[in-house]
């Protein structure tokens, strides 16, 4: 086109070297993004801050828009999706009876068994002001960062089920990254028959799904909910339903990332799991005859999030852990010395130093 | 201006003229990463940085030298959240696919002009898709690729009659003071 009606100035341009040293260069940049992939994090926390004002400004009239297009499609089908929405309506009332009962029997039933109920999860709400779809990237920036105690790590929900995890907060804004990117794998479990698995994103609109059983029953229609294996993303949070692609299977999330305007980022935090009180019969020290010290009382909980929440703890990692590596520890290099409380185990190097100085 | 371009040993407007590529190519890094997307999310942005490079690493290579292309792959990695390096490595590569064959890309014209771009889209593309490969050790799927290839191959044909303006009336006639 334009390119004919303008012929180089010079000739090839003595660019070689500069070449040659711009792509090695380069090269080492990519490595070193990946041995620190946080490279670049803090600027790019620190320019979506910087610009959020004029993105809050901006995006109201494009989310619009947006919402318009992707909403032209279905004008076209309006009739029959009203009648489908109808039948779906009249067949939710009748799971909404059966599920107020069943939760009234839960509660009864806790309730004569003493249980601990599920604790109620504290969130933040917060207002998309970007999406970004990138060929490899698919995230959004939302208008709550550090400041109002968004995380990296937590989980986003919008009314349906889960969109996603923060991966990058800055003081006022935050970058969610879309269970369908290429980042994301959080481990599920698929219902009925609660099969573990990790549902990884692979640019797709629907994410793919490694079952961790390989002969795990799977079903077309399974409800994918998060398992909360690893202490980051609470349990249960709906994700999912389960379709057929192939000898495999996919997940069709239930949030559409497209149109949503507001999420609720999770606060949720696995609470830190506590090696039991050891027994006087459990020491070497009751072996060399010396007399344990008394076991310290139990630390009150400070916090709703350290009720046991933990439904799969001994997949989560602290379970691989060691029980009470610092009592063995002092014990053996010490065994004069008098147990360590179980509480004050993440002190090991104050006792190892005790240790060595007596 | 032309007191003190005698006084001072340079002209501004040259000066001006000698960083409008550049200027060119970040704002198509601004423009391309605003996280806003008016199709909805339904098709990639246009990579808009890489037509002002392809451009004048044609007409004026010059005012684009590796080291810009280099800033502004930088820039790109920077503002579209990709991990660090990826795009920039594929700036450069399609620089030296340009630089290399540069008497042939400049000698076309109409249609073939625009298949010279895909031809340095497709050579960015598929750098980008082979580090991403190995960065996560899983082959991403292509469609994703080859829709940004296919989108900015279709916005290339507008914004080279906007960037041929630029070259004729700020670049070139900045560059006739000279």
């Amino acid at each position: 086109m334009a390119n004919g009606l303008h012929r180089p100035l010079r000739g090839r341009g003595n660019a070689q070297l500069p070449l040659a040293i711009v792509a090695v260069l380069a090269i080492v940049l990519v490595l070193l993004g990946k041995a620190q992939s946080s490279l670049f994090d803090q600027a790019r926390a620190s320019f979506t801050d910087w610009t959020r004002p004029a993105l809050e400004w901006v995006s109201t009239p494009f989310a619009g828009t947006a919402n318009w297009v992707g909403n032209l499609g279905h004008v076209f089908n309006v009739y029959q999706e009203n009648l489908q929405l109808r039948q779906e309506n009249a067949r939710l009332r009748q799971w909404q009876t059966a599920a107020l009962v069943l939760d009234d029997r839960l509660k009864r039933y806790q309730l004569l068994l003493n249980a601990v109920p599920d604790p109620a999860l504290a969130a933040i709400t917060a207002r998309v002001i970007g999406h970004a779809s990138q060929p490899f990237l698919d995230t959004m920036i939302i208008d709550a960062g550090k400041a109002q105690g968004v995380k990296p790590g937590e989980a986003v929900v919008d009314a349906r089920g889960m969109i996603g995890r923060i991966f990058l907060a800055g003081q006022h804004t935050a970058w969610i990254v879309l269970l369908t990117d290429l980042n994301s794998r959080i481990p599920v479990l698929i219902q009925p028959g609660n099969v573990q698995a990790i549902m990884a994103g692979d640019n797709s609109h629907n994410p793919t799904l490694e079952t961790l059983a390989q002969t795990a029953p799977l079903k077309a229609g399974g409800q994918v909910v998060t398992s909360g294996d690893g202490g980051l993303i609470p349990p249960g949070l709906p994700v999912g339903q389960l379709v057929a692609d192939g000898d495999g299977f996919r997940v069709a999330l239930l949030a559409d990332p497209a149109s949503i305007e507001d999420v609720r980022i999770v606060n949720f935090k696995l609470p830190q799991e506590q090696p039991p009180a050891p027994s006087p019969d459990d020491l070497p020290a009751s072996a060399a005859g010396l007399k344990p010290e008394a076991p310290p009382p139990p630390a009150p909980a400070t916090t709703p999030q350290a009720t046991p929440l933990a439904i799969t703890p001994l997949a989560s990692p602290h379970a691989a852990v060691p029980r009470n590596p610092t009592l063995s520890h002092a014990a053996s290099q010490t065994p004069q010395q008098p147990t360590v409380p179980p509480q004050q185990g993440a002190a090991k190097p104050a006792t190892d130093d005790e240790g060595d100085t007596q | 201006m032309i007191a003190m371009q005698d006084r001072l040993g340079f002209s501004f407007l040259g000066a001006f003229g000698s960083v409008i590529p550049f200027l060119c190519a970040l704002l198509g890094v601004i423009v391309a990463n605003v996280p806003i997307s008016v199709s909805g999310g339904i098709v990639p942005p246009p990579l808009l940085a890489l037509m002002p490079i392809y451009y004048w690493c044609l007409v004026r290579p010059d005012l684009m030298p590796p080291f810009a292309v280099f800033i502004i792959g930088v820039l790109e990695d920077l503002l579209s959240g990709s991990p660090p390096g990826v795009w920039t490595v594929a700036f450069i590569a399609a620089y030296a696919l340009v630089d290399r064959e540069r008497e042939s890309f400049a000698g076309l014209g109409g249609a073939g002009a625009i298949l010279g771009f895909a031809a340095a889209m497709l050579v960015a593309g598929a750098s980008v898709y082979g580090i991403i490969a190995i960065y996560y050790w899983n082959l991403p799927p292509l469609g994703p690729i080859l829709v940004e290839i296919a989108v900015s191959v279709v916005f290339y044909i507008p914004i080279v009659v906007l960037l041929s303006f630029v070259h004729r009336r700020l670049v070139g006639s900045a560059r006739s003071d000279l």
